[in-house]
């Protein structure tokens, strides 16, 4: 078999001329703590990811949910350089001290939990990317999201980034990134539609 | 295979694979898991590494001895480096990509800096490989995103070459945790896509791969072991946990995998399933293939390997990627292991019983994890 061009099939975006269509982070005057998510406990770290999203994706699509056009065409990038420190404690808490492990715990206990939270909530259906990035915490995810829109499986992504404890508390970033313009269309079809 | 001979005139894309190291519950290397594979040889026995007294099920699939993550993970990507070919300054710029699951040790360490601790340096000092820019934690997708990740990188110029590695190795925390969440299987058996399946078992899976720009193997003149015909992702904003029912997510994956190879339905002589032995995903999962591959869902020979190797976790996509890679080259399908009687909502083409001989031009490696998160890798035959 012959190599062919890059991308057969597909027509290649340029992410290059992504805009951040909205921007939250945390902490956040005038909140100071992190708003709970139903059935997510012990760990802050689902809850910052959650309300990262959530005052991110507000400035740009009003209430929950996105319009279907664009939520489809919507990936979900969660970076975070710590992960989630605090339920893999809880966990190891309960084997060294030989008691059960919560049902609860495991299904928290990967980031694609609070992930899918926030993609069925807002109907964001694009590729989910959950990393740990070792510097560049903001970059390197943006560098997933380039990734993913470069590729055609997304027009957008909301890209968070959520790290926990230290010094300073739980941070996080989260952006919206996508075509500057960005309106809903149904048009929008890419190599993720079926 | 209808279409096969027009599909054979497509070129694939522009990634081959040149390198695979493997280990798993088999042993190291690639003819030991392939052998299992085929013959539908489970490795599933009472875990050995901690005490499962206190646990609702008792199974799992472990290597012998005392494995240690970031001593095994050396192993297989020195073979797979050495299967490419790759001289020392070929591997000192490659980009690595890795996959990990949460380290048991971080987690009881206060100064811990990440979930998963120092795998990641401890990697690149042991093989001259850079350090990986970031850990892939997307749960059972991690290593099969990352395997994507690596062929938009390559396809769009940004590298020539990138091996992607993961690993997990069965320990107790994630055993506990499992077994909370009650979802390991309590007979002990995986029983992909059938009656009576109780859910999954943990096991170990370290693999890595080496993925170049077919322009760059063939000016090295290495023949590629495979082509990475295509990849498709996506979410189904569905549930916290949960696939749609319907299996829109994992079907758009499968179809954005067929459509940037520009291969129709008919043409896939193989899927190693995502088939990780739970009773909704796995009807979700036959359900994806039904809106994806249209009749030819029922025709398609398939088998979930989860059932001989089980669940790797972050590394189960590289371990079922490696094994189709194995599979495609051998002409020889694996069995579908732990099959006890049909499950209407999982009808499908399951190989069963014995081993089946095949020429397969081009074969699916589908995965999918909490949040709806889904993964499909296109392999064509070199």
């Amino acid at each position: 078999m012959n190599a062919t061009p890059a991308l057969r099939g597909v027509r290649p975006r340029d992410a290059g001329t992504l805009t951040v269509l909205a921007r939250a982070q945390w902490p956040a005057e005038p909140r100071t703590v992190l708003p709970g998510v139903p059935g997510f406990i012990i760990s802050s770290f689902s809850p910052l990811a959650a309300e990262l999203a959530e005052q991110c994706l507000r400035q740009h699509f009003g209430d929950p949910p996105a319009d279907a056009g664009r939520g489809a065409r919507t990936a979900v990038v969660l970076a975070s350089t710590t992960g989630d420190m605090a339920t893999a404690a809880a966990i190891a808490s309960a084997v060294d001290q030989g008691r059960a492990v919560p049902p609860l715990l495991f299904y928290q206990s990967n980031p694609n939990a609070v992930v899918g939270h926030i993609a069925a909530r807002w109907g964001l259906a694009g590729p989910v990317v959950c990393t740990i990035p070792a510097a560049r915490g903001l970059a390197d995810a943006m560098d997933s999201a380039a990734l993913l829109i470069e590729g055609a499986e997304a027009d957008a992504a909301l890209v968070l980034l959520a790290d926990q404890g230290g010094l300073h508390g739980d941070r996080g970033v989260a952006m919206l990134v996508g075509p500057d313009g960005w309106v809903p269309s149904a048009g929008s079809r890419g190599i993720s539609d079926e | 295979m209808p279409g096969m001979a027009d599909s054979r005139t497509r070129a694939p894309g522009s990634v081959v694979v040149t390198g695979i190291g493997v280990t798993s519950a088999f042993g190291r290397g690639t003819e030991p898991l392939l052998a299992a594979a085929l013959s539908g040889r489970p490795a599933f026995g009472q875990a050995r590494r901690f005490s499962v007294e206190r646990r609702r099920a008792k199974a799992a699939a472990e290597l012998a001895g005392a494995p240690v993550l970031a001593g095994e993970l050396a192993v297989v990507i020195d073979a797979a480096c050495d299967m490419a070919g790759l001289r020392d300054a070929e591997r000192g710029s490659a980009t690595l990509l890795l996959a990990l699951h949460t380290d048991a040790a971080a987690a009881r360490e206060a100064g811990a800096s990440s979930v998963t601790g120092n795998a990641a340096v401890a990697v690149a000092e042991r093989t001259g490989l850079p350090q990986a820019p970031r850990v892939y934690a997307t749960a059972c997708v991690a290593a099969s995103t990352a395997i994507a990740d690596a062929a938009v990188m390559i396809e769009s110029g940004r590298a020539d070459r990138v091996v992607v590695a993961a690993g997990y190795l069965v320990d107790e925390d994630s055993f506990a945790l499992f077994d909370g969440g009650r979802v390991l299987a309590r007979d002990g058996q995986v029983r992909p896509f059938s009656s009576g399946r109780q859910g999954l078992l943990l096991g170990d899976g370290v693999a890595a791969v080496v993925l170049e720009s077919a322009a760059v193997a063939r000016r090295r003149s290495v023949d590629p072991l495979v082509w990475l015909a295509g990849w498709g992702r996506a979410g189904d904003a569905y549930h916290v946990c949960q696939p749609c029912p319907d299996g829109s997510g994992l079907g758009r994956a499968i179809g954005a995998a067929l459509r940037r190879a520009r291969v129709d339905p008919a043409d896939i002589g193989y899927v190693n399933a995502n088939g990780s032995g739970t009773s909704y995903a796995d009807s979700s999962e036959a359900a994806a293939l039904r809106r994806s591959l249209g009749p030819h869902a029922g025709e398609v020979p398939v088998s979930s390997t989860k059932s001989v190797h089980g669940h790797a976790l972050e590394a189960s996509a590289l371990l079922e990627f490696v094994l189709t890679v194995l599979v495609v080259r051998a002409g020889c399908l694996p069995v579908n292991a732990g099959f006890l009687a049909p499950d209407e909502e999982c009808r499908l083409n399951l190989v069963l019983g014995s081993p089946r001989e095949t020429r397969c031009d081009y074969a699916l490696s589908l995965n999918a994890a909490f949040g709806g998160a889904s993964t499909a890798l296109l392999v064509a035959a070199a």
